[in-house]
């Protein structure tokens, strides 16, 4: 049934062949998943900006050849990790940190100690590249039960038109689906830093 | 099955809120500035990818190269040409091979565009360091390419 199908593939190939809706959907679904893993490196906000527009645009050269929707969550990864590391290492290295641009508040977040941040980090790439790929009406009620304050069943239901009634067994669905991710399953295989999302090594011999 | 957790419903809702919860406000600037990214989608069949083949920032064994007039040096690379640019202080040397006359034009996410020649060597000069994000597209009489974006 069309619940067990992701998205993701013709998403792709619709923003491929430039449609905007299709485009506009891809970036909102991967944002939180490219968030994750930009603000790692504790860039000022200014540079998190240009980091995340380079890895669009980049998304945008290589829409034609990610048609695999597994490719999307490790190429995404790849991509703004070294992107993120290209930044820290030129731009220090060329043009010293301007101290007049502020802005480290943003992405510098993280105050944990280091392992547990990476191991964390991988997790949390997991389930958001997991999130990422559900079918729209499991992804939605899933962000809404993740709402803070949270929402009440019945405000859930007035915006997913899901009766009361149906909203726990939809959960119970949208949570197994996410299990059956194929990057929730990578991540079950143990925290490899190099792809949580999907053990394809998709472009990782490019550096384009 | 999963990670340790993971197969109780609950706990894992706690963890995927969690992950949704620290990236939001992020997420939302960072999916702002992906939406008109589509617009630079490459609809000219003969204008081909020049891809980042080389960044010298990303090499392993790099020594401290400041203040020996060493730039950063990229490596385009597509089938008909490669561009090879060095990043100084103040300005963009660059070098299309194999050598030959071209027009490069500078392009950058807003739309601004920044034309220079290369001569016969195949030598150009940006007299800047853009800021953000940039591609050179580089018309030649070996080929039309466009390099990948970057930074500089």
């Amino acid at each position: 049934m069309d619940d067990d199908v992701s998205p993701i593939a013709s998403l792709v190939a619709a923003a491929a062949g430039g449609e905007q809706d299709a485009w506009r959907e891809l970036v909102e679904r991967y944002a939180p998943l490219l968030a994750t893993v930009i603000r790692r490196f504790r860039l000022t906000s200014s540079e998190v900006e240009d980091v995340a527009q380079t890895v669009w645009l980049r998304l945008v050269e290589h829409l034609g050849s990610l048609r695999e929707p597994q490719a999307v969550p490790c190429w995404i990864i790849t991509t703004g990790r070294r992107e993120s590391i290209r930044y820290l290492t030129a731009q220090r290295w060329v043009r010293p940190n301007d101290p007049l641009d502020g802005g480290y508040e943003s992405a510098a977040a993280d105050e944990h100690d280091p392992d547990e941040d990476l191991f964390r980090v991988a997790r949390h790439e997991a389930l958001l590249a997991g999130l990422a790929e559900l079918p729209a009406r499991q992804r939605d009620l899933l962000l809404l039960l993740v709402e803070d304050p949270p929402l009440s069943y019945a405000e859930i239901s007035d915006r997913t038109g899901i009766p009361v009634g149906s909203i726990g067994p939809t959960r119970a669905r949208a949570l197994e689906r996410l299990r059956r991710t194929p990057s929730i399953r990578a991540c079950a295989a143990g925290p490899e830093p190099e792809g949580p999302a999907g053990g394809g090594r998709h472009d990782a011999a490019r550096l384009g | 099955m999963t990670q340790p957790g993971w197969d109780d419903d609950e706990r894992l809702l706690e963890d995927l809120a969690r992950a949704v919860r620290d990236t939001a406000p992020l997420a939302g600037r960072i999916a702002d500035h992906g939406e008109a990214a589509l617009s630079w989608r490459t609809i000219d069949e003969e204008l081909l990818l020049a891809s980042l083949t080389f960044d010298s920032s990303l090499e392993q064994v790099r020594e401290t190269r400041a203040g020996t007039g060493e730039g950063r040096v990229l490596v385009f690379t597509s089938p008909p040409l490669s561009v090879e640019i060095e990043v100084l202080a103040d300005q963009v040397v660059g070098q299309i091979l194999p050598p030959g006359e071209g027009e490069i034009v500078v392009e950058t996410p807003d739309g601004a565009q920044r034309r220079v020649s290369a001569g016969e060597s195949g030598f150009f000069v940006l007299p800047e360091v853009p800021e953000g994000p940039v591609r050179l597209r580089c018309d030649t009489s070996t080929g039309r390419v466009v390099t990948s974006w970057v930074r500089l």
